[in-house]
This record gives C-alpha cells, structure tokens and sequence, in this order.
C-alpha cells in the first residue's frame, strides 16, 4: 500500500526530482488513485504548455557584450577624464597667481571664477533636492 | 564552459581584465536573455536587464566564491534585477512585442502554417496566463520550465531552501492552471 503524496511528492515525481525507490512510491499511488491520477494529468499539461514557447534567442539579436564593455570601461575614462582637468585646472590656478598681472586683476578674475562656480554649484544642489522629492523620479519620460 | 575555464576566466576578471569577462558574457547570454524575457515579457527590457545584471556581476566579482558555479550566482542577480525593475516601475511585463521578436522552434516552419499559428496562439495564450499569475509565481515557472534548472539550482537563484521549491512550484502551477482556466483554456 503506498504511503499518503503530498503535493510536493507529486511535483518532484512529474519533475524527476525522486529517488527511484520514491519515484516508484508515487507511480503506484498515481496509478491506484483517480484523484491523484487526474491532478498528474492536469499539473502534465500545464508542464507541456511550456513547450508551446520554448523558443530561440533570435537571429536578429546581437550580443550585449558591447555595451557591457562601454560600461566598465567608463569608470576608467571618468577618473582619467577628471584627474585631467584637475590637474589642468591646478596648473592654470598656478600660472595666474604666479604671473605678472596687477593685483586687482588677479581679485576680480578670481572673483567671477568663484561666482560662476558657486551659481553652478548652487543650480546643482537645488536640482539634487529636488529630485530626492520627486514622487515620479521611477518613472520613465 | 567548462569549470575549470570558468574558474580561471573569473580570477582573471578579478584581477582587473575585464577582457576576460567576454567569454562569460558570450557563455551566459542565451539563457540570462530566456529568463528575463519569462520575468519581463518582453524583448528590449530583457535586453536592458541583461546588460545591467552583467555589469552589476563583473563589479561584484570580488565577493564570488570561486569554488561555486558561475551560472547559478548570475542568474540570482539577474533575476533580482528583474524584480526591481517590475518594483521600480522602470519595465513592466508587457506582451506587445512578443510575437514580432520571439522565434518558435525552426520544427515548426516545417510542419505548416497551420501548425505555426496554432503554436502561436498558444503560445499567446500561455504569455497572458504568466502576465496574470505575478512575479513571484512567474520566476519559479520560468526557472523550471523555460530554463529547466534542477531544484537545487532554482533554490539557489531564489535564495530559498531546496524543500520549498516543490511547494513553490505546485502553487505556481495551480495558479496558472485557473489563469488558464479562466481564459478557456482545456485540461484534462
């Protein structure tokens, strides 16, 4: 007499997850009980209706390798990108203060620097809390 | 690919050449795309999920355990990715372009026209049902059926003890039996 299946039982068996003797157990309860025999038979078809969409990657697909490379090359291009400019931005510092120029020259170019920097910074933080309270921020335009 | 390869591609990848990562790339794509066009619905969302899910494992390589399979870790990170993107509303499970982008099995082409399109509405058919069962019934049954991953397999992807796949999957399947079902659908 075999034992009492359990839904589980019943999914490892249409599955081939049983051992053989377990296998064996279940085949015997399927094939004496009705009602475990037609849940099988249903639970086989829902199984079977996946081989309707089996189905092929595509010819028309290329590989996403190529933008996955972009990605993690990009890192490299950034800090090489900014280390750059920064040491760019260092040097021109340097050769202002450094250069001959009256005085009040050198405060009044500083002075629009400073000001254009800190209006850009300014734009930015506002955009940045902005966005933390924007309720459609998931949402694609 | 084979384990050994695997394993030596992946210390390689750690090591900072991410030239590398390209035979992984290559190796794991037709699968990684299978699964998230079952979780997505949809060609191009599976294709952005893809491409993020390996961007998201090569910067993550670093807490890979190299005496553990590639695949299963991937598709775990993939298949997450896939979940957020549902949450995060950035894609959701959409049918539209299934038919245009999917290709039935070149058998198919042979046995008639008569045959494609029955395929083809039930293949339709099978696509809505999934739509209406949710994620979480949807990934266990794409994992199964659509990759044919073992249940050791799927409980690692899920994260969840091997005994709960069995359970898992019999609601899963219930559930997609009365969507299908509820579309007219016939059962035995």
């Amino acid at each position: 007499m075999p034992g009492k299946v359990t839904h589980d039982d019943l999914m490892r068996f249409l599955d081939g997850e049983l051992s053989p003797e377990e296998h064996a157990r279940v085949q015997d309860a399927v094939a004496t009980s009705t009602e475990l025999a037609r849940e099988a038979a249903i639970f086989r078809a829902v199984k079977g209706r996946f081989q309707e969409i089996s189905f092929h990657p595509g010819t028309y697909h290329s590989s996403v390798w190529d933008e996955v490379n972009q990605h993690l090359a990009r890192p490299i291009g950034w800090i090489l990108a900014i280390a750059g400019a920064a040491i760019w931005a260092a040097y021109g510092v340097y050769v202002f203060l450094v250069s001959p120029v009256e005085p009040w020259e050198k405060l009044a170019s500083g002075a629009v620097v400073i000001g254009i920097l800190a209006l850009l910074a300014s734009v930015i933080w506002e955009r940045y809390r902005e966005w933390l309270t924007d309720p459609y921020r998931d949402i694609q335009r | 690919m084979q384990p050994d390869l695997e394993r030596e591609l992946i210390r390689k990848c750690k090591a900072g050449d991410a030239r590398f990562y390209e035979p992984l790339v290559r190796a794991y794509e037709p699968s990684g795309l299978r699964l998230a066009t079952g979780m997505l619905g949809n060609l191009d969302d599976a294709r952005d999920a893809l491409q993020d899910a390996f961007v998201k494992a090569y910067e993550a390589l670093h807490r890979f355990d190299l005496r553990r399979p590639f695949g299963p870790w991937f598709f775990q990170i993939l298949r997450n990715h896939c979940r957020d993107m549902l949450r995060s509303r950035q894609a959701r499970f959409k049918l539209e372009t299934l038919d245009e982008n999917l290709e039935l099995k070149p058998a198919d082409a042979e046995k008639g026209p008569e045959r494609v399109r029955q395929r083809s509405a039930a293949s339709e058919l099978l696509w809505r049902a999934l739509e209406k069962v949710g994620f979480e019934h949807r990934e266990i049954l794409v994992l199964k059926e659509l990759q044919g991953f073992r249940y050791n397999e799927i409980a690692q992807i899920l994260d969840i003890p091997e005994g709960t796949v069995a359970s898992r999957l019999f609601h899963a399947r219930r559930a997609l039996r009365d969507a299908l079902d509820g579309m007219g659908a016939e059962f035995p």
